[in-house]
């Protein structure tokens, strides 16, 4: 049994917003959601790159106890993006907790700041025992505490998939949750992903030489696809959340579809855990083309990966020319978030539902002269009209994971 | 402590960690509150913060059969008594 799978609800937490309007015009005039990093007063003072994709506004939560006493700051992102996605969604309570809506939720590793509090015992020189661990320590901290709060939450019952496979987190979660309720294992997912402000995630990048350093002063200036003067990645924060259905039940109950996923795939480079491969992201491409049985031509617009590496931009945009040509508008989004990690592939699913509807492409921030090997492919250097008939969210991650999520316009 | 310096203890405990401002006394917790047994571990933690020990495995298996404030009032006052603390 193959089902057709549509979005019915989704909300996002995000550098350049959270509400569509707010994201709407971020993208269409130009704003940039990346600030100075925050500090810590722990390894700010020791990083190189002192940008950030920052969600700097007030987020009011009225969450009960008993669910914030296992909540680390990554699982209020995430339960407050699953609150709105199942408020909007129209579904009862009881199909809620009945078994047939499952989640599908991850972050880059839990929550780092509850993980803190966890070794700070271990290296300091107060009187620390083993009763300095929290009872909750763990379920704030663990890589699926924003799964499990959110099955807390909301008494959701069915199964619970928590990918946490650092940029490809909450777009493996939106394929596999496509993948339950294709194949009939669920009828419907809660899919996404989140990340909280934690500058380890930065420092692991610094290290690496992977982070933007040139734009410290200016950093609205950074990240910047695809652009000769790009200099690297910048980290950020936030969540996203969709709602997956069967397109049969959304029809019967009368539910807003906002788009309809017709193609996942995912694989893996099976070699280099760090550096992109250009067979293996070009596989990815293919593979989820094979999935949606569609051809190349059919897509209208990409939106790459794109994190602003100097050889990550060059093997995206080889890959793409290999794949597509020079046909779709290809636009890099973290332009505007910063790489929100692993809710990216939710979030940048999200902004496209909203270019879908809305029928437009946001140019990609701070692309103002495009690096002659990544220029054989048709770049958003502009915001233009466009009706988005089908279009394609890509992403790669450390490890040497990739996907490719392709959805249609409803009609 | 005395009985009354250890029930304001429990009480200004409940409010500022538990979120429970002045449960009633022989209120059951986890039935009015839902404080379960997450709770139970974060208030044996409190616990041995107010009597100044780490509390053996016995004395925990103990608070975990309690579910009224009084209850955690003597059990509290029982562990001063076997730290040989003078309660009043």
């Amino acid at each position: 049994m193959e089902r057709r799978v549509v979005i019915t609800s989704c909300a996002a937490i995000t550098p350049i917003g959270r509400t569509k309007d707010e994201i709407i015009h971020h993208l269409i005039n130009g704003v940039s959601g990346v600030k100075p990093l925050r500090d810590d007063g722990l390894l700010t003072q020791h990083m190189h790159s002192r940008v950030f994709g920052t969600v700097d506004y007030p987020i009011e939560y009225d969450f009960k106890r008993q669910f914030k006493k296992t909540m680390g700051p990554v699982s209020y992102y995430a339960c407050q993006v699953a609150k709105e996605v199942l408020e909007n969604s129209g579904l009862t309570q009881d199909f809620i907790s009945s078994g047939k809506l499952g989640v599908a939720f991850g972050s880059t590793h839990g929550s780092p700041t509850s993980q803190r509090e966890i070794y700070r015992c271990f290296f300091s020189e107060s009187n620390a025992k083993l009763s300095s661990i929290g009872a909750v320590d763990y379920l704030k901290s663990m890589v699926h505490t924003t799964a499990a709060n959110i099955t807390k939450m909301f008494s959701i019952k069915g199964r619970v998939i928590s990918s946490s496979t650092a940029c490809t987190t909450s777009s493996q979660s939106i394929g596999f949750g496509y993948e339950m309720v294709k194949y009939g294992l669920q009828d419907a997912m809660l899919c996404g992903g989140a990340d909280e402000y934690d500058t380890t995630t930065v420092a692991v990048f610094d290290n690496l030489l992977a982070c933007s350093t040139r734009y410290n002063q200016t950093p609205h200036l950074t990240p910047r696809p695809f652009d000769v003067q790009r200099d690297g990645l910048v980290v950020g924060e936030g969540a996203g959340a969709i709602l997956l259905e069967d397109y049969t039940m959304a029809k019967k109950r009368g539910a807003t579809i906002l788009a309809e996923i017709i193609g996942f795939s995912c694989n893996n480079n099976g070699g280099d855990l760090i550096l992109p491969s250009l067979d293996g992201i070009s596989e990815t491409m293919r593979l989820g083309l094979e999935n949606a049985k569609i051809s190349p031509d059919a897509v209208d617009c990409i939106s790459a990966h794109a994190t602003s590496t100097k050889i990550g931009d060059v093997i995206e945009a080889q890959a793409i020319d290999r794949v597509y040509g020079n046909h779709p508008v290809v636009v890099g989004l973290k332009s505007y978030t910063g790489h929100t990690m692993g809710s990216c592939g939710a979030i940048e699913t999200i902004i496209q539902l909203y270019m879908m509807e809305k029928g437009f492409i946001p140019k990609t921030l701070n692309l103002d002269k495009i690096d002659e090997r990544c220029a054989m492919i048709q770049h958003a250097t502009q915001v233009m009209e466009k009706d988005i008939r089908i279009s394609s969210v890509q992403n790669f991650a450390f490890g040497g994971v990739n996907t490719c999520l392709i959805f249609k316009k409803h009609q | 402590m005395t009985r009354e310096e250890i029930k304001s203890a429990i009480l200004n405990m409940f409010k500022e960690i538990f979120e429970i401002d002045n449960p009633g006394l022989d209120d059951n917790l986890r039935e009015m509150y839902q404080f379960d047994s997450i709770d139970a571990i974060e208030l044996i933690r409190e616990i041995e913060r107010l009597v100044g020990s780490e509390l053996n495995l016995e004395e925990k298996d103990q608070a975990m059969g309690i579910r009224t404030i009084n209850q955690i009032i003597m059990y509290v006052e029982s562990l001063f008594e076997a730290r040989s603390i003078r309660v009043n």
